[in-house]
């Protein structure tokens, strides 16, 4: 704490950005857990029911574990396109010694694109009448036997709609991640190097664990987005076939819209709320216990 | 995220770089090539997109509907720029995506640091409290305030404005730019504070001086980062906003849907590309900046 | 913190509560058509979801205009979302909000059949026959927009008729002919399949054009009543005329009918291979005469395309003459703003509306217009538009605008599943009979 701060001098800082989150946040989300325990379709009186829109999306709704199910795993496949890439991709660039500046901006632009842009395109990538670039190039290098409609396909459906997601903020973790990189003191790097370390104990030894709270904020900032992935899925394949690509979120997002039952749809938001603390803080545990082991 | 990397003032932690460490080995490795190959492979399937994005933008419809969408076009054409041009006001779009992400931004950064400053710097006795109310904004979702939003908008007649997106949008961005300003703070020095503190500078003061300056790299991070975001969006844009001259870059690209969905892909493509491009020079500009601000950091102590 | 966040909660639900409430009884008689008083020009806005540059608005902006010119201070503000989901997200945001604009667009769907039971709309059937245009209309176009109680709330601006769109040489050289019966469907994509042309381009991204094809069946079988009982509960899928459209959609992905890959392709692609010869079907309505029957076609497979409608089966309750003849989205008057002014506007623009959009080249809901035929089009134009004037009289209603809005999703799910042959056909009906039986009583009681 500083020492001459005052009481006045917290609230003249604190106070304009609490009220702008209140009025923007917390008060909708308040109204939201409120109508949770209502049924309304936007138009009709609301009509309290309790607990009822907890029980029902608890044990007879088959589409809202689907949907939790499937959103983890496009959770899953984000974190690993979007970590996984970034810091590869990261610690390649700490190896190049030109082209440096250039090659973080293009990574960088699949970003800037709209949603709608990115989600045309990919459905030409996947499709297979016409045949899309994905088909072609597996026919060419002789993995014909794979070729596939992947949007169509409930296997693949999935995978196809989560990878758009991760490929396209890859860019800006690797930046955050490159950063923290090159901050690296090179005597470490050095020392270790004349000890004759690998380049992999290099890396595991030296690099990570000067990364780590880096790496902390980029896992939950990849994670929270991951979660509330929504535009891509719902524009490339509205959840289809089937529910084979539905999300919590999209999901939410028809209660609400298509089937005007805003109780239900802020009973589902109420759960991912709970969904998204629960994830942020067993990564904060696992991070912490893996650092202290 | 940056962190670590920014604390340029201060003291001996830093230490005075060596640039580009000379390698006495030269000789050209296997690991060295694959990495090399690896970046091109990356960049190519980074880039690709927005190449495909531009030449179909140069297709006649009569190409883009019966050829290769991934061959070369047989022949490039301007018309569909004219046509994107004449169907929607790409220009007054532009203008409004630039106020509202201005806006935003103004407020995420501002407010973003002063709750940081507050919480982090400052210090008071429920900051962990209102630490994790701040957090539990990282991660709600933004659909399901949609409608009581608008009912609170409609009420205090807010609506088809530009505070109406620009407030939400920065309440909803606020958490994590508080977020990223907090964990900056935590690596400027208390020894800093408490010296500037025994030279009697109040918290005002110390806020302009020190904190302020220091900061730039995470602004510019903050701003980046949001912009992507504020710049795309459809959803606060689509339910707050009613009137033509208020639409936003991803409102204006609807016109280009015809009767029962169907869409003028080329003209849309050309309007996509020219509604990308200030964001993509803001970006470049940007993005050097952001690069010139940590290395900076990295090698002034 | 913890007094604050009380004091939010209470708030909260005060705001909440009173939105809700304040929209019930505040509307004035929906049934009064003809207010009295002083026309009062002001801006009006229309709530709508067309083409940004179609016909129906560019006609309307300027009637507007001309309106305006005798009434100073009149404007017409058109909002248009031609996203229908995107629309439909707005229209329903507002309505909670109780922020309806003077004029909206919306379907015949359930819920805004509960905006009209609140009467929150005028009775367009009064407002029709008051403006003395009642008689001019299509029935066909009006019935369209009526509720199952046979309420009008809407008002057309459009008339289209749908067809079976074809590719004369693609058919000869698969050995096939124009199917006689629905049944005839399912053999006949097998002989285009396995003459290696895709039997029929769809656009499954906006779900719709799937959905067609599942009313088919019913109509022909049981009649227009079929879905209105279906959705309802009354009737299943497990009826007679139920378990022939399941088999029949599940026949038709056996036989490989649409495209591969076809649930994620959008409305141009579809078309694209249409036009392009690649695909022998097309199912679409007039609302593609420009792009289908005007020398814009593709000149390769130009003098190549003719149109069927929909065939019957044996044993039809429904005629040849009668299939998909929807009028599109209507327009709806809303009751709480309803003056003297917005009544004024709409007699004369109403009026003057149908000789506008027949001239250029579309189907007016009128019948009291000559469409125009444009100049570059092929004769196929006038033989589509001529088809209007022998239709029967009942009409095949899209069920998306008939179902429960739930029910209706999980149906356009489980529609491409089954057709893709993930589910079969006793899977699919236990769903959907047991979906209708859980959402139905919600929106029909």
């Amino acid at each position: 704490m500083l020492p001459n701060r005052s009481r006045t001098s917290v609230l003249v800082f604190l106070l304009p950005p609490l009220l702008l989150y209140c009025a923007a946040v917390l008060f909708p989300i308040l109204q939201s857990l409120f109508l949770s325990f209502f049924s309304w379709n936007g138009i009709s009186d609301m009509e309290f029911i309790g607990l009822d829109n907890y029980v029902r999306m608890l044990t007879a709704d088959d589409i809202f574990w689907r949907s939790f199910f499937n959103a983890l795993l496009y959770l899953a496949i984000c974190l690993v396109l979007q970590l996984g890439g970034a810091l590869v991709v990261a610690s390649l660039l700490t190896s190049l010694r030109r082209g440096r500046e250039l090659i973080k901006t293009l990574y960088l632009l699949p970003a800037v694109i709209s949603t709608v842009a990115i989600a045309f395109l990919f459905v030409r990538i996947y499709s297979i009448d016409p045949v899309g670039l994905l088909n072609q190039l597996l026919h060419w290098i002789g993995l014909g036997t794979f070729e596939r409609a992947w949007l169509s396909d409930v296997n693949t459906v999935l995978a196809a709609v989560s990878a758009p997601e991760g490929w396209r903020f890859t860019g800006l973790y690797m930046l955050i991640i490159y950063a923290a990189l090159i901050a690296v003191p090179k005597e470490l790097e050095e020392a270790a190097v004349l000890d004759g370390a690998s380049k992999w104990t290099l890396f595991t030894k030296i690099r990570f664990p000067y990364i780590r709270p880096v790496w902390i904020t980029t896992t939950i900032m990849a994670t929270t987005y991951g979660l509330r992935g929504f535009d891509i899925p719902y524009l490339m394949t509205n959840g289809g076939p089937g529910q084979s690509s539905e999300l919590l979120t999209t999901y939410m997002y028809k209660t609400a819209f298509t089937s005007t039952d805003f109780g239900y749809a802020s009973t589902i938001s109420v759960f991912i709320v709970i969904e998204c603390l629960v994830a942020v803080g067993l990564i904060l545990f696992m991070l912490k216990r893996k650092a202290d082991s | 995220m940056i962190t670590q990397t920014a604390p340029a003032t201060p003291p001996a932690a830093v230490v005075p770089p060596t640039p580009a460490i000379p390698r006495r080995r030269r000789k050209p490795s296997l690991y060295r090539t694959l990495s090399r190959v690896l970046i091109m492979l990356i960049v190519i399937v980074q880039v690709y997109p927005l190449a495909w994005l531009f030449l179909t933008s140069l297709r006649t419809e009569h190409d883009f509907a019966t050829g290769d969408p991934f061959a070369l076009p047989s022949s490039l054409t301007w018309e569909n720029y004219a046509r994107a041009f004449e169907t929607g006001d790409l220009g007054r779009n532009i203008l409004n995506s630039f106020i509202v992400t201005m806006g935003a931004n103004v407020l995420i950064v501002l407010f973003g640091m002063m709750a940081a400053y507050a919480i982090q710097v400052l210090g008071f006795r429920l900051s962990k409290f209102v630490r994790g109310l701040f957090l539990i904004g990282i991660i709600v979702p933004v659909q399901i305030a949609l409608v009581p939003l608008f009912i609170d908008y409609s009420t205090v007649n807010l609506l088809d404005t530009y505070q109406s997106m620009i407030i939400p949008l920065a309440g909803f961005a606020l958490p994590m730019s508080i977020y990223l300003f907090s964990s900056f703070f935590e690596y400027i020095p208390r020894e800093t504070y408490e010296a500037a503190s025994l030279d009697g500078a109040g918290p005002y003061r110390i806020f302009g001086l020190i904190t302020l300056p220091l900061s730039l790299n995470t602004v510019v991070t903050v701003v980046l980062v949001n912009s992507i975001f504020i710049w795309n969006d459809f959803i606060f844009a689509n339910t707050f906003v009613l009137s033509e001259d208020l639409k936003t870059i991803p409102l204006g690209l609807q016109n280009y849907i015809g009767a029962m969905g169907k869409v003028d892909w080329t003209a849309t493509f050309a309007a996509v590309c020219v509604t990308i491009t200030p964001l993509l020079l803001v970006f470049l500009v940007l993005n050097k900046a952001m690069i010139q601000g940590l290395e900076s950091g990295a090698t002034k102590g | 913190m913890k007094k604050l966040i009380r004091a939010a909660a209470v708030a909260a639900a005060a705001a909440l509560a009173l939105s809700a409430c304040g929209g019930v009884g505040a509307s004035s008689d929906p049934a009064n058509v003809s207010p009295t008083g002083e026309i009062k020009p002001r801006e009006i806005s229309w709530l709508l979801s067309r083409p940004a540059d179609g016909a129906v608005i560019n006609i309307m902006k300027k009637l507007a205009d001309d309106y305006a010119k005798d009434h100073p201070g009149f404007a017409l503000n058109l909002i248009t979302t031609p996203d229908r989901p995107s629309y439909i997200q707005k229209l329903e945001t507002l309505a909670a909000a109780n922020k309806l604009p003077e004029l909206f667009d919306t379907d015949a769907t359930p819920f805004a059949q509960h905006l009209a039971k609140q009467g929150k709309m005028v009775d367009a059937e009064k407002l029709l026959k008051t403006l003395d245009i009642y008689d001019d209309y299509r029935p066909g176009a009006l019935d369209y927009q009526r509720f199952d109680d046979g309420s009008l709330y809407m008002i057309p601006f459009q008339f289209e008729l749908e067809y079976f769109w074809y590719n004369k040489a693609l058919l000869q050289k698969a050995g096939v002919t124009v199917p006689k019966s629905l049944d005839d469907i399912p053999a006949m994509c097998t002989a285009l399949r396995s003459a290696g042309i895709t039997p029929i381009a769809i656009d499954g991204q906006d779900q719709w054009p799937l959905e067609r094809y599942v009313a088919y069946q019913p109509f022909r079988a049981a009649g227009p009543e079929f879905v209105q009982k279906l959705k309802k509960g009354e009737a299943a899928f497990t009826d007679p005329a139920g378990q022939k459209t399941v088999e029949w959609m599940a026949a038709l992905g056996k036989a490989k009918c649409f495209q591969d890959g076809f649930s994620a392709q959008g409305y141009s692609d579809a078309q694209n291979q249409f036009t392009s010869g690649q695909a022998a079907m097309y199912n679409i309505g007039t609302w593609e005469l420009p792009s289908l029957a005007t020398d814009k076609l593709n000149s390769a497979v130009r003098d190549d395309v003719d149109f069927f409608t929909l065939p019957t089966t044996a044993g039809s309750a429904t005629a040849a003459n009668e299939f998909v003849s929807p009028s599109g989205i209507g327009m709806a008057v809303n009751a709480k703003t309803y003056d003297p002014l917005v009544s004024d506007f709409l007699k004369f623009a109403l009026a003057k509306y149908p000789a506008e959009y027949a001239a250029t080249g579309a189907l007016s809901p009128t019948t009291n217009v000559q469409t125009t035929v444009p100049a570059n089009a092929t004769p196929l134009y006038k033989k589509a538009l001529d088809t209007a004037d022998t239709l029967g009289a009942k009409q095949a209603m899209p069920w998306d605008t008939q179902l429960d809005p739930t029910t209706n999703g999980r149906l356009q799910q489980e529609l491409v599943l089954l057709v893709q042959g993930n589910i079969t056909p006793e899977q699919f009906t236990s769903t959907m009979d047991s979906t209708i039986k859980q959402n139905a009583p919600k929106f029909f009681k």
